[in-house]
């Protein structure tokens, strides 16, 4: 597989993918801090 | 009047949201489209334009309809200034106009899984022919009736018992399915090639306005950013509910779902196809419908030697089309009964209207092709033209006072910077002028007579019917304001 393809893959997936992890592990943070702060 | 009804939490919110964004724009338009521009070399400005139209005009529908708590036309007068309902009566013409043609479309995909699932698709030979009998035939009709009733029942339960439910059923099924869909299509034979032609980028397609112009498109139809729905949705939000977070959640989560679409189709028409993949992935066919309705159905009987496998997977393909397609619709139809709402007309006779108008008026589109090419045509450009009112209604709310008061108030776990004035004031507007101007040119040289309001895709039948809507809507513009902003204040 060529470097290009590769490249392209780890940016796309890491940006979109890795977005969607990280502002849903964010939401689930602010939701446990807001049962716990009632 | 006081509000009523709110979704009952935050994923309940985002399942809801998540539903309208994703789409058959998702599923069929995104692999077209990719294969149109060059696999990889698409997906770069796809993301960039993600960050810069898709995510801030997201946050801005939230904000719009936490802030206003009123449909379009209300929330507009409140946010512009009442001299600007009009606008807002200009977004949900071009969402309710889609909703004519989309009911249609929704009833082509619950026929095809009808027929997949009883194994009469996998016996197709023709489906060219197949699919040619059934658009020209009465099933249509029969099918866009179904989708009106079912989204008009599901409307008219309310948000928590009718859309955040059936929301909570539907969008999880959908991921669910297309997750199975694309495990089973990147471990098949020759899958990797798709995946491969999906990834690599060349570097002179890059270069190509054109393809820049394409991953701006195809982010502002599928995220449903600047279609005014998700601003409907965002009427029922809690009072402590957050903006940012939330909206970058849904843009990021739509287009998540895109590239899962996109790679499950890459790697299926790549591991079946006998003739040229790209060709089969590319063709747009009669309303872009070539290949979800001719060259998937071909593929999916290839997939075994069982009549029954393949008609397995075939059916999960077009339920979860059906599905996409039914959570989109569903906004649809609850941003034209919300306006009636505003208007203090009661729900349920709102719904029994919106219901019948949409019936009646999806019947051209349902009777005859050109009807629906004309007006996916004229609306879809139209969302543009949505986009670029939502960031005039904020420049004159001002957008410092809109980011700092309305997104950064009560309940925002996130606050945004100032680099988001920057983007309604410039680059938002530079991409809707960048893009209408395009679209307008490239419709010049496809046709000659590209001022006759009577072709089915030109600029000039896209002006016109604008205008006409436009000129209407200004006239009634005090009316408007007065019923919807003056009497429920």
């Amino acid at each position: 597989m060529k470097i290009e393809t590769i490249l392209t893959a780890v940016i796309v997936l890491s940006t979109v993918w890795g977005g969607l992890i990280y502002f849903i592990r964010k939401a689930l943070f602010y939701e446990k801090k807001k049962s716990v702060n009632g | 009047m006081k509000q009523q009804e709110f979704f009952s939490s935050r994923w309940a919110l985002i399942i809801s949201v998540l539903g309208i964004a994703v789409g058959t724009g998702n599923i069929w338009r995104f692999s077209r489209v990719v294969a149109q521009n060059g696999g990889g070399s698409f997906l770069i400005p796809w993301v960039i334009f993600l960050l810069l139209w898709s995510v801030p005009l997201i946050i801005a529908e939230f904000a719009i309809g936490k802030y206003a708590r009123l449909g379009p036309i209300g929330a507009f007068g409140k946010i512009a200034g009442k001299n600007f309902s009009w606008m807002g009566a200009f977004i949900v013409m071009v969402a309710t106009g889609i909703m004519f043609y989309y009911s249609v479309v929704t009833g082509w995909c619950l026929r095809y899984f009808f027929s997949a699932a009883s194994g009469n698709l996998m016996s197709v030979d023709n489906h060219l022919d197949y699919w040619n009998n059934f658009a020209s035939g009465n099933l249509p009709l029969l099918f866009h009736f179904i989708s009106v009733s079912i989204v008009a029942y599901i409307v008219y339960r309310g948000i928590t018992n009718g859309i955040e439910k059936f929301s909570k059923i539907l969008v999880p099924t959908l991921l669910i399915i297309l997750f199975g869909l694309f495990v089973r299509a990147i471990t098949l034979p020759g899958a990797s090639e798709g995946i491969k032609y999906f990834f690599t980028p060349d570097i002179n397609i890059i270069l190509d306005y054109k393809v820049w112009l394409n991953a701006l498109t195809q982010n502002a139809w599928d995220t449903g950013a600047g279609w005014g729905l998700i601003m409907t949705y965002a009427i029922y939000m809690r009072h402590k509910e957050d903006i940012s977070l939330n909206a970058s959640l849904i843009a990021f989560g739509n287009n998540s779902i895109s590239l899962i679409a996109g790679i499950t189709i890459f790697s299926t028409v790549f591991a079946l196809s006998s003739v040229d993949a790209m060709q089969q992935i590319s063709q747009s066919g009669p309303a872009n419908t070539g290949l979800t309705f001719i060259y998937l159905p071909k593929l999916f009987g290839q997939l075994s030697e069982s009549i029954f496998i393949n008609s397995i997977f075939a059916s999960a393909f077009f339920l979860a089309l059906f599905f996409a397609a039914l959570t989109s619709l569903i906004s649809m139809v609850e941003l034209a009964t919300r306006t009636l709402i505003d208007f203090n007309v009661g729900r349920r006779k709102a719904i029994i209207l919106v219901s019948v108008i949409c019936f009646l008026l999806g019947l051209p589109s349902a009777n005859n092709m050109n009807v629906l090419i004309n007006q996916d045509w004229v609306w879809g450009v139209g969302l543009l033209v949505s986009g670029a009112f939502i960031a005039f209604a904020i420049l004159r709310f001002g957008v410092d006072r809109f980011r700092t008061e309305v997104i950064n108030g009560i309940g925002s776990d996130v606050k945004i910077g100032i680099w988001y004035n920057a983007i309604i004031k410039y680059l938002i507007p530079v991409q809707v002028i960048v893009l209408v101007s395009w679209w307008m040119i490239s419709s010049v040289s496809w046709d000659p007579e590209w001022w006759n309001p009577f072709h089915t895709e030109n600029a000039g039948t896209a002006l016109f019917q604008w205008g006409l809507v436009i000129i209407i809507f200004i006239i009634f513009n005090n009316y408007m304001y007065k019923k919807t902003v003056e009497n429920n204040k």
